[in-house]
């Protein structure tokens, strides 16, 4: 693997298994020493976030599906309407940075 | 995957086998538990002031919580599956009619559900938006990977890669793009 994708892998590592006082110590030191650590490791710490609510709207899609198909019939996600809510604060704040 | 799996009595290793059954083969093994479990939810969410389709939701809620545990290793099962969502699903939704009876007149809301990590509403970022935007390919293996959980050894074999490495290079390659974008989106 060329080094970046090491860096990311070490990154994971780091974030998503439990850790131990020797390393916390360790990557304290390599923070200090790699200032762009800290920014990479929020969005990687981001993107896991991202990851685990695109997943589990796909298992409610999958869901949906089975249920299609075990009694008929579609509608609407009720999460819609949160999605709409969610666009429209997110609206609301851009304009509001405008203004 | 055998049906023996979703009844009840659960034997002491449901859990693992219910993981192990779930990761090989996720539509046949939901579509099972969604045909064994769902007719007692809606009955019992019928009988209990409900509608089908809140029915549905508060089942597909508790199938989430479920399937989110069993992947994870941390679902500790003392009956079969099918018995342990009925559980949940009841309590879910004794919690939304007490709910109902303090707030009148609302419908049921995401908010009051108690998924295991509750999702953030909304996203701080458009991570989302970036993981729409990644190609067929590396959203599948990502999502396989981070969400469900499945081995690499089984994303090789799906994506026809040769072998787990190839299938782990492609994987840190499509987090790369993801992480990229975020981090171009944080500046």
């Amino acid at each position: 693997m060329r080094p970046e994708l090491e860096r990311l892998q070490r990154i994971e590592h780091y974030l998503l298994e439990p850790g131990s006082a020797p390393r916390e110590t360790l990557w304290a030191a390599r923070q200090l020493l790699d200032p762009a650590l800290r920014p990479d490791m929020e969005a990687q710490q981001l993107v896991y976030r991202g990851l685990q609510v695109a997943g589990r709207r796909q298992l409610q899609q999958e869901l949906s599906a089975i249920h299609g198909r075990l009694y008929g019939g579609t509608r609407q996600p009720r999460r819609w309407l949160q999605q709409a809510a969610a666009a429209l604060q997110q609206l609301r704040r851009q304009l509001s940075r405008r203004g | 995957m055998e049906t023996a799996v979703l009844l009840p009595p659960a034997p002491a290793d449901t859990a693992t086998r219910f993981r192990q059954a779930l990761r090989a083969d996720r539509e046949n093994t939901l579509t099972q538990l969604y045909r064994q479990a769902f007719p007692a939810v809606r009955t019992y969410v019928q009988q209990h002031g409900g509608t089908a389709s809140e029915a549905q939701d508060v089942f597909q809620d508790a199938v989430v919580i479920l399937y989110e545990k069993a992947v994870a290793g941390t679902l500790h099962l003392t009956a079969a599956p099918a018995t342990y969502l009925l559980a949940v699903a009841r309590n879910r939704w004794r919690q939304e009619l007490a709910r109902r009876r303090r707030r009148p007149h609302t419908a049921l809301h995401d908010d009051d559900l108690q998924l295991p990590d509750p999702e953030p509403e909304p996203t701080p970022l458009p991570v989302l938006d970036y993981v729409s935007q990644l190609s067929e390919k590396c959203r599948s293996i990502l999502l396989s990977f981070y969400y469900f959980r499945e081995p690499l050894e089984q994303i090789a074999a799906t994506h026809d890669y040769r072998s787990v490495r190839s299938a782990t290079v492609q994987k840190f390659k499509c987090l790369e793009r993801l992480r990229n974008a975020v981090r171009q989106a944080l500046r």
